[in-house]
C-alpha cells in the first residue's frame, strides 16, 4: 500500500539522487557554492531536530557551528604552507608572529601565553575529533543544567542567545590565539590519506553531499525510534511524559547534544569548502537565519528544513547577482518568513504533506474515509 | 487481610505558612477504589501532588507497599508504580491516539534503551483502544479529539502504563451525563486490577463507583467510611452545609 511514510522515503531518495547528479551539470564555481548550501542544509536538520522535534528553540546554534568550524580550522591553519614559513621547523600561525612580543620564541609552545593550546591541533584528526566532541560537550553541560532546572520555552532561547554572543565576544577578545575579528584564514586543505580536498573539485563536493545524505537519513531514523517518539511526546506535554515515568531532562539533553553534534559537523565541513573560520559564524543574525530556513522549509520535517536552507540560499545567491536587488532581497526574505509563520506554520514540508495526503486519500478506496464518517456519526449517536 | 498498597502517614505541606495538606494519614488496600471528597480548596489535588512527587512534602511519609517513596522525583515514583491523571486533561496533542498509547506502553525509561524501532505492546494498545472506545480514532491526531475523548485517552495512557496505583483527579470534569456514565464504566472495569484513588465532585458518579470514601476538609481528614456512612455523617454534613451539601 502507498503509505505516507513510504512516500516520504521515496522523496528522501529522490533528494539524495538529485544532489548526487549536480556535478554532472554544474561548473566548479557553482559546485563549491552548492557544497556550502548543502552544509547549511545540514544546519537546517540540526534546527529541525531541536526546534521541531524537541520543542527547544535554540537561538545560539551558531555556537556549535562555530565550535566545529574553529576546531578544524586550527588544524588546517597549521597545515597551511604559510604556517611552515615562519622561520621555525614546526608550523606556527602567521598572525601569532604579527602580534608576538619582541623576543618571543617562534614556537607554538610559547610564542604567547595561550598558544600551547594549539599544540595538539598539529594532528588534523585531533581537530576533527574536537570539532565533534566540543559541541557535544558544551550541549551536554548546558542541557544538563538548563533542562534539569526545568527551564523551558523562551527562556532556553534567551540563554542560548546570550551564550553565543558571549562566546563570540570572547573569541574576538582572545586575539592572540584566535586572530580576533579576522578569524582563521589562509588554511591548508583537508587531507584523507594522500588525497587533498581542494574546495573546487568534484570529490570535495561529494564529501559534503555524502555527509549530508548520511546525516539526513540517520536523523530521520533517529526521530522514528522509540526515543524519538518519546521526545515528541515530551515536546507536546512534558509533565504528562514525566508522570508516565520518563526522565524528561535526559531525553532533552540527548537530542540537544545530537543537534549540536550535527551543527558542529556542519561547521567542520564548512571550513573544508570555504577555507576560513570567523566570529561571524557566531553572529546572532546567522543563528536566526538558520531558524528562518527551518521555519520556511518546515521545522517539523527533517528534509523540509534541509531543503528550506538550500533553496533560500540558492535563490538568494541568484537574486543578489542581479544588480540593485541584493538589498531588496533581504526585505523579501523577512517578508516570506512572516508570511510562512502566519499562514504556513508547517512550512513547505507541511504543504507538501497535505498534498500527499490528498493524493493518498484519492488513491485508496473509500474505506478509510467511510470509517471516519462512521466514527463521527457514532460519536453523534451517543 | 488485604495488603496495604499505599500508606500515607501524617503527610503535610506548608506553602509559606499555609498548610494545604495538614497531617493526612490513610491506608489504601491493594485493589481498593477510594474516593476523595471535599469542597473546593480542601487539598485533594495537593494530596495527589504530594503522592506523585509534583509537590515536595514538608512532613510525613508515603509508602508504596513497603517502599518509602516520599519526595522521590516524579518519574521515579511513576516507574515505582503510581500513575496519575490530571485535573486538566493532558495528552500528547500532536501525536495520533495510537502513538499516545504506544508512548505509554514503553517499559524502559532510558534514552539509550529506546534507540530501537517499534513498540512491542501492540496487543495491549489495541485492548486499551477498545476499552476506552477510541478504536476508530486510533489514527487521528489527539488535538482533534473532543473533550470527553481526550479525557478517555488520558485514562488510556494510564491503562497502558499499567501502574499498581492510579490517581484520578476529577476524571469526569466537564463531561456530559452520557460521557460521565461511560467513564464510570471504564473506571469500574479497572476495579480489582488496580488500586485506584479518585477525586470527584459528581455524587452520581461517586455512587456508581465508590466503595470507601475519605472526606478532606481544610487539608485534614474529616471522615472515612462507606458511601452511606459518609452521606449520613453529621460532621460531613456540617462541613458541606454552608455550601450546597452533598447532593
Ligand atoms: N503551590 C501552591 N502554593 C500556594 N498555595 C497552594 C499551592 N497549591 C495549592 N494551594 C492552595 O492549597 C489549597 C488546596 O488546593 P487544592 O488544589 O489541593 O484543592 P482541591 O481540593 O483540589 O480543590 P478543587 O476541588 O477546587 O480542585 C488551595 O487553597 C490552594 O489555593
Ligand atoms: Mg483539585
Amino acid at each position: 500500500m502507498l503509505s505516507r511514510r513510504r512516500i516520504d522515503w521515496v522523496i528522501y531518495a529522490a533528494f539524495i539522487v538529485l544532489i548526487m547528479v549536480f556535478p554532472l551539470i554544474m561548473d566548479s564555481f557553482w559546485l563549491n557554492r552548492l557544497a556550502k548550501y548543502l552544509v547549511f542544509g545540514m544546519l537546517g536538520i540540526a534546527v529541525a531536530l531541536s526546534w521541531g522535534y524537541a520543542g527547544i528553540l535554540n537561538l545560539g546554534q551558531g555556537l556549535f557551528f562555530g565550535a566545529g568550524a574553529y576546531m578544524l580550522a586550527m588544524s588546517l591553519k597549521l597545515a597551511s604552507t604559510t604556517s611552515l614559513q615562519q622561520g621555525s621547523d614546526k608550523p606556527v600561525p602567521d598572525f601569532m608572529l604579527w602580534n608576538a612580543e619582541p623576543g618571543a620564541k617562534t614556537e607554538l609552545c610559547c610564542i604567547n601565553k595561550a598558544s600551547f593550546l594549539w599544540l595538539p591541533f598539529q594532528s588534523q584528526w585531533f581537530g576533527v575529533a574536537m570539532a565533534l566532541v566540543l559541541p557535544v560537550l558544551i550541549a551536554f553541560v548546558l542541557g544538563s543544567i538548563v533542562f534539569r532546572k526545568r527551564i523551558s520555552g523562551v527562556f532556553v532561547s534567551i540563554i542560548t542567545l546570550a551564550l553565543v554572543l558571549l562566546v563570540r565576544l570572547i573569541m574576538i577578545d582572545a586575539q592572540p590565539v584566535t586572530n580576533g575579528f579576522n578569524g582563521l584564514t589562509d588554511l591548508g586543505w583537508f587531507k584523507l590519506g594522500e588525497f587533498e580536498f581542494d574546495p573546487y573539485v568534484v570529490p570535495t563536493y561529494y564529501l559534503i553531499a555524502i555527509s549530508l545524505s548520511v546525516v539526513l537519513v540517520l536523523a530521520r531514523l533517529l526521530v522514528e525510534t522509540r526515543a524519538g517518539v518519546i521526545l515528541q511526546a515530551i515536546r507536546d506535554d512534558q509533565n504528562r511524559a514525566r508522570y508516565l515515568g520518563f526522565d524528561v531532562p535526559a531525553y532533552q539533553t540527548f537530542f540537544f547534544a545530537v543537534s549540536a553534534l550535527i551543527a558542529g559537523f556542519a561547521g567542520m565541513l564548512y571550513v573544508i569548502v570555504s577555507e576560513f573560520a570567523s566570529p561571524t559564524f557566531m553572529d546572532l543574525s546567522f543563528s536566526i537565519t538558520m531558524v528562518v530556513w527551518a521555519a520556511v522549509g518546515g521545522r517539523a520535517s527533517i528534509l523540509g528544513a534541509c531543503i528550506g536552507a538550500i533553496l533560500i540560499n540558492m535563490i538568494s545567491a541568484t537574486v543578489s547577482e542581479t544588480e540593485g536587488f541584493a538589498e531588496a532581497w533581504k526585505a523579501i526574505i523577512g517578508l516570506v518568513f512572516v508570511l510562512v509563520v502566519l499562514y504556513l506554520p508547517r512550512g513547505i514540508a507541511g504543504l507538501a504533506h497535505d498534498l500527499i495526503d490528498r493524493f493518498v486519500a484519492r488513491r485508496t478506496p473509500d474505506r478509510t474515509r467511510a470509517l471516519r464518517v462512521n466514527g463521527a456519526s457514532s460519536q453523534l449517536a451517543e | 487481610m488485604a495488603q496495604a498498597a499505599l500508606t500515607i502517614d501524617g503527610l503535610s505541606v506548608d506553602f509559606e505558612g499555609f498548610k494545604a495538606v495538614n497531617g493526612v494519614s490513610m491506608i489504601v488496600e491493594d485493589g481498593e477504589l477510594r474516593v476523595l471528597l471535599g469542597a473546593n480548596g480542601a487539598g485533594k489535588t495537593t494530596l495527589m501532588d504530594l503522592i506523585s512527587g509534583k509537590t515536595r512534602s514538608t512532613g510525613g511519609r508515603v509508602f508504596l507497599h513497603d517502599t518509602d517513596i516520599t519526595n522521590w522525583e516524579e518519574h521515579r515514583i511513576a516507574r515505582a508504580g503510581i500513575g496519575r491523571k490530571f485535573q486538566i486533561p493532558s495528552v500528547f496533542k500532536e501525536l495520533t491516539v495510537r502513538r499516545n498509547l504506544e508512548v505509554a506502553s514503553c517499559t524502559s525509561p532510558s534514552v539509550f534503551a529506546n534507540l530501537g524501532f517499534g513498540f512491542p505492546a501492540k496487543a495491549k494498545v489495541d485492548e486499551v483502544l477498545e476499552l476506552i472506545g477510541l478504536t476508530d480514532e486510533a489514527n487521528r491526531v489527539a488535538a482533534y479529539l473532543s473533550h470527553g475523548q481526550t479525557q478517555w485517552l488520558e485514562l488510556g495512557l494510564l491503562l497502558t502504563q499499567d501502574p499498581k496505583i492510579i490517581l484520578l483527579d476529577e476524571p469526569t470534569a466537564g463531561m456530559t451525563q452520557a460521557e460521565t456514565h461511560k467513564t464510570s464504566l471504564i473506571v469500574n472495569n479497572l476495579k480489582g486490577r488496580h488500586t485506584i484513588i479518585v477525586v470527584e465532585h459528581d455524587m452520581a458518579f461517586v455512587r456508581e463507583i465508590a466503595e470507601r470514601i475519605t472526606v478532606l476538609h481544610l487539608g485534614q481528614v474529616l471522615a472515612e467510611g462507606s458511601v452511606s456512612e459518609i452521606e449520613t455523617d453529621p460532621k460531613v454534613k456540617q462541613a458541606y452545609l454552608g455550601s450546597k451539601g452533598i447532593t
